[in-house]
């Protein structure tokens, strides 16, 4: 068996153990499906939502919001880190408010941002790529600092520009560091796309749950946009690791 | 390969603390004389509870033979950890007892807390339609698709003969539809009588309110229990009710001494007591109804009436019968 194939049965077999616990717990448990239901009880759940395009409606705009946020906070954030790494003027001017941005709950300051954002697509994708913005930004400033000074040296004695410097051995050297901070980066664009839409929103999964816990008590349909977020934030994840395969050396 | 000890161990924990057995029952064994009993509120610790706190205080709780013990969770859980029988009682919103005994939760509905419903359509002195009708083209900010306020936005449209699509549907799930007001997003907002209209009033913007009562009558909040707990311990979720409506009494008779109860138990309360002693007269009023205050007696006519409203709005579909969602502890 080929290592593809080994890792794809790995993964099966662990999904197989997680439903078997998750089903024990709700017979064990003697749970309700108002309280926890059942695997089988959410996929029959999602099957309908599905069907209704409810689940369909819902998703387009969390993904949507997710990648709108992703790419606006991933690349204000590798911008900021080249410049954190490289100015210590700068570092010293913007690294509080960084750090300081990051210390305030986003759960508080997004229902300020929907208001003063006027509420729409882009008080979304500003809420989410706040939170997306720290681990790039931190990681992207590790990475070119983490560049080895003999070959910047080196470029600068062949007359390697500042720029040229930056572009063919700072940042291409810190991928691997950056590709970490894109990681975590991702992961959180969904929890903030969930957030940005508690702040306000009429659609999106995390609408969805609302609707489904306090407004219609439908516990596996709030589980159903849960597995559906999980099933995204890996998706996406699985995408940044695939690309910093084809982009970092090994 | 074996699987190690410690992931075994680890997984009989998580199963064993998944038990029924493992989660706290709403009524345990009595002690002392006195029985345990958990209830249940939503929102968070504040003023308009100080019938709860005062009852505890003034021992009725004790004098009944209980030990109540209040915790706070998010309103559904309150609803659903009820419904599965882990408190003996909560209080829960009657149209939110409507909808969950329709979607398979166990809940009752026992006791009447308020004998008005306390959500209005809230907007800037002079700009509230006194006609449903007048709503129409209006933006309108509300916290979300669910909960009380979505369905009397939803049933004063329909007695305006209006629906959703009339109007301009602005969400604010943090609940700060206020600000939203205030900030001029919005024409009008859903918020609850004892509340956002004090709260913009001392920003000094001057409110009026449309308020449901009139208009299409619904049951406001009220004490609820499981099926399980009202099967086994009636008697307790009685006496709980008749307590808490000796203390509610009391507050509507004196809501100084209210403020003082809820002090003891909130200490924040202490910051503005002004606000809160408005607050809390403000939520007295809403306690009773035309005749006065009714001991939490159930009126069964409006709740067949909101049945029927709840029912054409698509909120329920009439597979549970009102009779059955209601159960009077008096």
């Amino acid at each position: 068996m080929g290592g593809g194939m080994r890792r794809i049965g790995t993964a099966v077999l662990s999904l197989a153990a997680f439903l078997v616990i998750w089903k024990l717990v709700t017979v064990i448990g003697d749970l309700p499906d108002f309280i926890l239901p059942a695997p089988e009880v959410v996929a029959e759940r999602g099957v309908r939502a599905i069907a209704s395009g409810t689940l369909g409606q819902h998703t387009g705009v969390t993904l949507l919001e997710i990648i709108l946020g992703f790419a606006v906070g991933a690349s204000t954030a590798i911008a900021t880190g080249v410049a954190l790494a490289k100015s210590v003027l700068v570092e010293r001017v913007l690294s509080p408010y960084i750090v300081a941005a990051q210390a305030v709950p986003i759960l508080a300051l997004a229902p300020l941002l929907d208001i003063w954002f006027g509420g729409g697509l882009l008080a979304r994708v500003l809420i989410c790529a706040l939170i997306v913005f720290f681990p790039i930004a931190i990681a992207t400033m590790v990475g070119v600092r983490s560049t080895d000074p003999l070959l910047a040296e080196m470029l600068r004695s062949l007359g390697a520009t500042p720029r040229q410097l930056t572009t063919r051995l700072e940042i291409p050297s810190a991928l691997p560091v950056i590709f970490g901070g894109l990681r975590v980066g991702v992961t959180l664009a969904v929890i903030g796309a969930v957030v940005a839409e508690w702040a306000g929103a009429s659609s999106g999964l995390g609408v969805l749950i609302n609707i489904a816990n306090q407004g219609l008590f439908d516990t596996p349909l709030m589980f159903v946009a849960l597995v559906t977020l999980a099933v995204i934030g890996l998706a996406f994840y699985g995408l940044v690791v695939l690309a910093e395969r084809r982009l970092v050396a090994h | 390969m074996r699987p190690p000890r410690s992931a075994l161990l680890l997984l009989a924990v998580v199963l064993a603390a998944c038990s029924p057995g493992a989660s706290s029952p709403g009524a345990s064994v009595p002690s002392g004389g006195l029985t345990k009993v958990t209830l249940l509120l939503g929102f968070r610790p504040d003023v308009q509870f100080a019938p709860f706190y005062l009852a505890q205080q003034k021992g009725y709780y004790t004098d009944a033979g209980l030990d109540v013990s209040i915790e706070f969770k998010q309103s559904p859980d309150v609803i659903r950890l009820v419904g599965d029988g882990r408190a003996l009682v909560g209080v829960a919103d009657a149209t939110d007892v409507m909808i969950s005994r329709t979607s398979g939760i166990p809940v009752k509905y026992v006791s009447t807390l308020y004998d008005r419903f306390p959500v209005a359509l809230i907007g800037r002195k002079g700009e509230v339609p006194s006609d449903p009708a007048g709503l129409k083209g209006k933006t309108i900010g509300t916290p979300g698709k669910f909960g009380s306020s979505w369905v009397a936005l939803q049933a004063l449209l329909r007695a305006g003969g209006l629906t959703v699509d009339d109007v301009m549907i602005r969400e604010y799930p943090q609940f700060n539809q206020a600000d939203g007001l205030a900030h001029g997003d919005v024409d009008l907002i859903t918020g609850f009588r004892n509340n956002e209209p004090l709260r913009l009033e001392s920003q000094g913007i001057a409110v009026d309110q449309l308020t449901i009562d009139q208009i299409a009558p619904l049951p406001g909040p009220g004490i609820i229990a499981g099926d399980s707990t009202l099967t086994s311990s009636a008697g307790l979720v009685r006496a709980f009710a008749e307590a808490t409506a000796k203390a509610q009494a009391d507050v509507i008779a004196d809501p100084e001494a209210g403020v003082a109860a809820a002090e003891v138990a909130v200490p924040t309360i202490k910051e503005d007591r002004d606000a809160a002693l408005a607050v809390l007269r403000a939520t007295a009023d809403l306690w009773k109804g035309d005749s006065g205050f009714s001991n939490g007696a159930i009126d069964m006519e409006r709740w067949r009436s909101a049945y029927d409203t709840m029912r054409e709005l698509g909120f329920i579909d009439g597979s549970v019968p009102p009779d059955e969602m209601v159960a009077p502890a008096g």
